[in-house]
């Protein structure tokens, strides 16, 4: 049976890499990016069965932007997305302006330090 | 009239002017249409002779009325109001006031007392709270971030030792050291940050000092994808120093060319330089550049102040202001070449 691929889009490569190796030990084809301009473009190569984004990289809001365009694309809108960042109060009123420009609903979201446990739980739900 | 007052007073009217000059307070006595009838002595001295002068034209050399001026809302409705302003000193210092204006009832020529108190030094403490409520917001971002990476790398060399796969335990090893780097440069940057100690100084080749960070970085730079080199003059006379901080202030600047680099996504090649090399007959300089994102005078201009970071929340924004201390407590002087995509320098020049 073919594993269900994911896609994860963080600018902490040692987060990519150690994700990656939990997912990859768990059963799922893994694909990382560090940016959002990269990760777009490997879920437009790998169409992806998940993608777990960090909506908060560099520029303050382009893990937003990623979420958004995936949402906006017409073969791509029913990706599931888990949104993770460490900062949990800004994220949180972003995601309650509907009015924002890059505004996006992610299928779940973590707060970082997140429990590799609990993503997972979370990804086999969702895609499991 | 007390029998003590009267030995520093001769007369009730005396006091009375005596108590307003003494309080630590600016009052003046406006007409409807601002202008100032009299003031006390702290205005006076203060704010020049305001006499006959319009209110906003004493205070904020201005020819225009306040938008929220509460002299005239007390004339507009004879109650007390209260806000809250910046006006400039006869020296041009600019204060924050809290000013009343309370409405005198006399008759037809009405005129209103303004009451006003600097509170400046009140609102510094409160900026400075706001900044410490942000930084520590700040810190905490960065270090959750490095948890992160910690536990991730512990999974890793778990994973691997259970496997017995080697180039596993490596990599998640890897993770594991470049996160006890950062974790210990934070840790250390909020130490120098919080108290102030002592300079030890002492004889020390700088070059000598460059090549052992540069190592010490080596691994975390390699792992960033960045080529990190040394370029020392192994001639220059030995320095003195405080080895502690300087190998403090060479790490902060060699990580943020690190971060710089990791940030560039235009070019495909990163290098940052570490060099210790003559500056001329009397100084020496180190020097840290990389070709990595750069900065914009915007940002130059920011960079040194405590909790400003551009890592969004990897970082703390602490490493480039402790390095502006430690240069100043060397008596050293900073300069800063950087053109944005392209390349930053920092160029420290110490006195031998």
């Amino acid at each position: 049976m073919d594993r269900k691929k994911i896609v994860i889009i963080d600018d902490n490569k040692d987060y990519t890499f150690t994700m990656g190796v939990f997912l990859e030990k768990n059963g799922f084809e893994v694909h990382t990016a560090n940016n959002g301009e990269k990760g777009m473009e490997m879920i437009e190569k790998e169409k992806p069965d998940l993608v777990l984004l960090d909506v908060m990289m560099e520029t303050l809001f382009s893990g937003f932007e990623v979420g958004r365009k995936i949402r906006q694309h017409p073969e791509m809108k029913e990706i599931p997305i888990i949104g993770i960042s460490g900062m949990h109060n800004e994220i949180k009123v972003k995601f309650e302006k509907e009015t924002d420009e890059d505004y996006f609903q992610p299928d779940e979201f973590f707060e970082k330090p997140a429990d590799k446990d609990a993503v997972l739980n979370k990804i086999n739900q969702l895609i499991g | 009239m007390n029998q003590n007052f009267q030995v520093i007073s001769s007369s009730p009217d005396q006091l009375y002017q005596m108590i307003i000059d003494l309080l630590p307070c600016y009052i003046s006595i406006q007409n409807n249409d601002l202008e100032i009838l009299y003031t006390n002595k702290s205005f006076l001295n203060d704010f020049g002779e305001a006499t006959g002068r319009k209110c906003h034209d004493v205070l904020k050399c201005s020819a225009f009325m306040c938008g929220e001026c509460p002299v005239k809302k007390s004339f507009e409705d004879n109650a007390i109001h209260f806000g809250e302003d910046s006006v400039l000193t006869r020296e041009g210092a600019p204060i924050q006031l809290l000013v009343y204006a309370v409405p005198i009832p006399a008759g037809r020529d009405r005129s209103v007392i303004e009451f006003s108190i600097d509170i400046s030094k009140i609102k510094n403490t409160q900026k400075e709270l706001a900044l410490l409520g942000r930084s520590v917001a700040l810190i905490s971002h960065g270090i959750k971030n490095l948890l992160e990476g910690l536990h991730g790398g512990e999974y890793v060399v778990d994973e691997g030792l259970r496997e017995e796969n080697w180039p596993l335990v490596e990599k998640g090893w890897k993770v594991v050291k470049n996160n006890i780097i950062d974790i210990s440069m934070i840790a250390q940057n909020i130490l120098y940050s919080s108290k102030k100690k002592a300079l030890t100084i002492e004889k020390v080749k700088p070059g000598e000092m460059v090549k052992r960070v540069v190592s010490m970085l080596n691994e975390k730079a390699l792992s960033m994808g960045v080529s990190l080199r040394a370029e020392v003059n192994p001639y220059l006379p030995e320095a003195r120093l405080d080895q502690f901080t300087i190998k403090k202030m060479l790490i902060n600047l060699i990580s943020n060319a690190l971060e710089a680099c990791e940030r560039d996504r235009e070019k495909n090649n990163h290098f940052v330089v570490a060099r210790a090399l003559a500056y001329n007959e009397l100084q020496y300089k180190f020097e840290v550049e990389d070709n990595g994102i750069g900065m914009d005078e915007d940002m130059r201009k920011k960079i040194f102040q405590e909790f400003f970071s551009t890592r969004g929340t990897s970082g703390t924004g602490l490493g480039l202001s402790v390095v502006e201390t430690i240069v100043k407590e060397h008596q050293g002087k900073i300069e800063v070449e950087s053109v944005p995509g392209q390349k930053s320098l920092f160029r420290i020049i110490f006195t031998y």
